[in-house]
């Protein structure tokens, strides 16, 4: 029988149900009595066929009930069994298997509804057990059939965020053959990767894996970089979104510009240079560092004093334009990628460890730029009271992190990051420096990590495991040393005097990552990260389809899962843009013309910007975007004279079910 | 340690700094020398400095304005150390006093022009330290050996014709008022301005015995009180045309002051034009551009043309 045949006939002839009650295993057998659920369902109006059996999600279950819609004639099913979050999709497929219309299948929850939550009340948990699936019988006689709904997709793609993890998810794109636009706020890719001197376990030299790869992302024919932007608005959903990014003025024609640095040399004009966390400085027209991709100056107008002497410089390049204004670009991609990255947390205000009270206490990330060569003091690791080499060092663990006052969770990376320094300073300097790590668990759990503990541990460096709470550092006022004290796990205090100290401060979530997830309807979490659609099994999925997250942003990892994340997210995305048409459910609102007054009602009501009042054939009328419609059912609700319906949801069908619930009452 | 960025306010000092690991920028203005006058606030290209008008009591001199810098805006360029005529303002980098902007010819120097011929000096004439507003010279006699003289009048006529003068003038902080030159009686010193201007004051706008201008003017003798109309006029011989008269001034009309010219070392650089046009006005900055032009376009031909004259 053709497909239309079916479902014109299940329209039209009266309604053949089967209820199939579900025993769970163990788990619904045990309190009730599905004999008696399934003499039960029997004697409800239309059901023609009913039987129970251990799992209709099982294989063979399914062949079951695909046997009994072929041999009893049933033209709507419905099971009586577990949750359908993660089930009504593999039994909407099961009975279309049967040649039967998927929505013409409904689920009643009889598990976490009735037996979870009553197990002390078998009887009356039985009682509702009856109540759910009258209910969903009687839906069941009014369903509809359906028809998903199929939408064009962009096959291009946007990766908001030029770290390692943008990095990854952009080059994979690109390799694949899509469009990649990667929005990068500052004025270069690479992230904080390109900040560190060494990763570990391995101390490569962090700019010569990462550098390499930031190129790539430059020369690449399907990659545009749109850097010194802003995301401004995204508008559509997936397979069609609608990006406006405002690209900051450089006051540089970026076609022009060669990335000579003449215009460097001729500025007079320094300021602190964050990417060198401000312990040097940068020129007001000036890259942030040598490898920066794209290479193109930027003049900085809070500290320049248009002195002209840069044009001067670039001379017949002719790349400075100091009238340059920010513009707006609009684009339009059929996925978004989300990597964002991480913020550090600032210990200011942790007055006990003294950072920026005392000179020579340092956040992690500054002694990283004190020991890289290309950093503002070329490598050398010198204090900032005497800029003298120090001869002991002590690190402190969990800065922030760990500290149910601050940042609850792990910061993850700042053992590995710790043991690192530590083994540098010992390699650099030898016996000449005593270093001391304060710690409280070392977290050191993948490949090749408590090797590199070992390593530390080899090389000299005194581990001492102390409580979190009750340390503190105070500061020789002549010698400008520290005096660090803590307390063991036992008690004991313990105390040393370095030259230095360095905090493992917590990694936090960006400073704007609320105002993104705003504009990309992106739940965050309580954390401040970005929240994934399943923490287990779908860890780059957000619940906006067609939004994917990737790197820290959804939660603190180190280089090597970063770069995976990035992969999986560019894998997922690739998975939208790989596809001729994006499949919807047909659960969006429908609009009935001839009742709709065009009061817009609905419009100002919907959450998604997916109702709008248009004009049509002279009339306005409410219009639904399909690809934004969640099928919450707000403007349905909202609507004054019933013009809006959302099919699988009907009026009818929602109040069939609660008269099928309420018929005993009377 | 975090980028430390410290403003520190005493009764002799206003101290800006920026704390680096590396590096230490220090702004420094001695409040001593600081003269209320307005030409750091107009030159600076971050706008960064504020004069703030003092209070004025009844029956008391009135109080120069003072400055205040702003450590948001400041980017120790260096621009109010260079143009301060009063040399009230330091601007040092890890404690050397070198300025990047005059170093890449950013921005010009002041020429303080001040020619001293101590040959002319009579040798127990001390004229000009005397006469000199702002307390800048020095006058030392050396004998023939080169000792200094302790005490002139100890000496006989003999040994006093033997002396050599000595005339050191703290040129940085000197506004070149030519107060000195004018005092000299024999022609030992010459000085030219290096602001030029035009200043007047309309007796008739002035506040019926107001002589705030007066009271704040670091030039002694450039402004004075007559004797025939107790009012205030202008000795335009010695002014400056600094400015600070005229932040203290309580009504528009009665005292008006236009520079029209900077004396300063060649330069060619957009963040001197912007200084020059709030110092002066757009007109007397377009003079200097099309001046700066037509002797580029001379020399270009003279240059082409040069072997003609051979």
């Amino acid at each position: 029988m053709a497909e239309e045949e079916i479902q014109k006939k299940s329209k039209t002839e009266a309604p053949r149900i089967g209820v199939f009650v579900c025993e769970c295993g163990s788990n619904i057998q045990s309190m009730m009595d599905v004999e008696d659920l399934t003499r039960y369902a029997k004697t409800l109006p239309n059901v023609v066929y009913a039987e129970h059996m251990n799992y209709p999600c099982s294989r063979q279950g399914q062949e079951k009930i695909i046997d009994a819609i072929k041999k009893r004639g049933l033209n709507r099913v419905v099971v009586a069994g577990c949750s359908p979050r993660i089930y009504e999709a593999i039994f909407r497929r099961c009975v279309s298997r049967a040649s039967l219309n998927p929505w013409l299948f409904e689920m009643a929850n009889i598990r976490e509804f009735s037996f979870y939550c009553h197990q002390k009340t078998p009887e009356e948990a039985a009682k509702k057990a009856k109540d759910i699936m009258k209910m969903a019988v009687a839906k069941a006689r009014l369903l509809e059939p359906l028809q998903p709904i199929e939408l064009p997709v962009t096959k291009k793609v946007m990766v908001i965020g030029g770290g390692i993890a943008g990095i990854s998810a952009a080059l994979d794109l690109a390799d694949m053959g899509f469009k990649v636009y990667l929005v990068e706020k500052t004025e270069t890719i690479g992230g904080h990767m390109a900040l560190l001197d060494k990763t570990f376990p391995t101390l490569d030299c962090s700019i010569c894996i990462e550098g390499p790869k930031m190129v790539d992302v430059g020369r690449h024919p399907n990659i545009e970089i749109i850097s010194y932007a802003d995301i401004l608005k995204v508008d559509g959903y997936a397979g069609n979104f609608k990006v406006k990014i405002q690209k900051n003025p450089r006051y540089i024609i970026a076609a022009n510009c060669t990335g000579c640095g003449e215009c460097r040399d001729a500025c007079p004009i320094e300021y602190p240079n964050p990417a060198d966390m401000k312990l040097g400085v940068r020129k007001a027209i000036s890259v942030p560092f040598d490898q920066a991709v794209p290479l193109i100056y930027t003049i900085n107008k809070d500290y320049c004093i248009e002195c002209y002497k840069c044009v001067d410089a670039c001379g017949a390049r002719q790349a400075i334009n100091f009238d340059q204004k920010p513009e707006e670009v609009e684009v339009n991609v059929g996925a978004i990628i989300v990597a964002i990255g991480y913020d550090m947390y600032n210990p200011e205000d942790m007055e006990c460890y003294g950072y920026g009270k005392y000179e020579n206490v340092f956040t992690a990330l500054e002694f990283e730029r004190l020991i890289l060569a290309a950093g503002p003091t070329a490598g050398k690791v010198i204090r900032a009271s005497d800029g003298q080499k120090p001869h002991s060092v002590a690190f402190l663990q969990c800065v922030g992190s760990r500290d149910i006052n601050r940042y609850e969770y792990c910061t993850s990376f700042c053992c590995m990051y710790t043991l690192k320094h530590a083994v540098m300073l010992k390699e650099k300097y030898k016996d000449d420096v005593q270093v001391y790590v304060f710690y409280n668990d070392m977290r050191s759990n993948f490949k090749g990590y408590e090797e590199f503990f070992n390593r530390a541990q080899k090389s000299g460096v005194n581990f001492i495991r102390v409580k979190l709470e009750n340390r503190r550092i105070t500061e020789d006022a002549e010698t400008k040393n520290l005096v660090v004290y803590a307390e063991t796990e036992d008690g004991k205090p313990v105390k040393a005097e370095t030259e230095m100290a360095v905090l493992a401060n917590a990694a936090v979530p960006v400073q704007n990552a609320t105002e993104l997830a705003e504009i990309l309807k992106i739940p965050v979490g309580t954390n401040g990260f970005f929240v994934e659609c399943q923490p287990k099994i779908r860890p780059n999925e957000t619940d906006t389809p067609g939004i994917f997250l990737a790197g820290a942003c959804q939660g603190l990892k180190d280089i090597p899962f970063t770069v995976a994340h990035g992969s999986g997210a560019a894998a997922q995305a690739a998975s939208i843009l790989g596809k001729s048409k994006w499949i919807v459910e047909p659960l969006v609102a429908r609009v009935n013309e001839d009742l709709c007054s065009g009061c817009g009602i609905c419009e100002s009501v919907c959450s998604y910007d997916a109702v709008r009042i248009e004009e049509i054939g002279g009339k306005n009328l409410a219009k639904v975007t399909e690809g934004l419609c969640r099928g919450c059912g707000i403007c349905g609700g909202a609507c004054p004279v019933g013009a809006i319906t959302m099919p699988h949801y009907t009026s009818e069908q929602v109040v069939a079910q609660v008269r099928a619930v309420l018929e005993e009452v009377k | 340690m975090p980028l430390k960025t410290l403003k520190q306010d005493t009764a002799e000092t206003l101290t800006l700094e920026w704390v680096l690991h590396v590096r230490n920028y220090k702004l420094t203005l001695n409040k001593n020398l600081c003269v209320g006058c307005e030409i750091c606030a107009l030159a600076c290209p971050k706008e960064a400095i504020r004069l703030e008008k003092q209070p004025k009591a009844l029956g008391v001199k009135a109080k120069h304005a003072k400055i205040d810098i702003d450590l948001e805006k400041c980017n120790f360029c260096g621009i109010c150390d260079i143009l301060c005529p009063y040399g009230a303002i330091k601007v040092t980098v890890t404690g050397e006093h070198i300025l990047s902007v005059v170093e890449k010819e950013s921005f010009p120097e002041l020429i303080r022009d001040i020619q001293v011929d101590t040959s002319k000096c009579p040798v127990d004439c001390v004229e000009c330290e005397e006469a000199c507003p702002l307390d800048l010279i020095k006058i030392t006699q050396l004998t023939a050996d080169g000792k200094f003289v302790e005490n002139i009048d100890s000496l006989t006529e003999k040994e006093k014709t033997g002396l050599q003068i000595k005339i050191d003038i703290e040129k940085e902080r000197c506004p070149c008022c030519r107060i000195c030159e004018f005092n000299c009686p024999k022609g030992v010193l010459q000085v030219r301005k290096f602001i030029h201007g035009k200043i007047s004051i309309r007796p008739e706008k002035c506040p019926e015995g107001c002589t705030d201008c007066l009271d704040v003017c670091p030039i002694l003798g450039a402004l004075y009180l007559s004797d025939e109309d107790e009012q205030v006029h202008v000795n335009e011989m010695f002014c400056i045309y600094c400015g600070t008269c005229k932040v203290v001034c309580p009504v528009d009309e009665a005292l008006e002051l236009k520079r029209t010219m900077v004396n300063h070392t060649p330069v060619h650089s957009g963040a001197w034009n912007k200084a020059l046009e709030r110092l002066t006005s757009p007109v007397e900055m377009t003079k200097e551009l099309k001046t700066k032009g037509s002797l580029k376009a001379r020399e270009s031909v003279r240059k082409r043309l040069g072997w003609k004259g051979k």
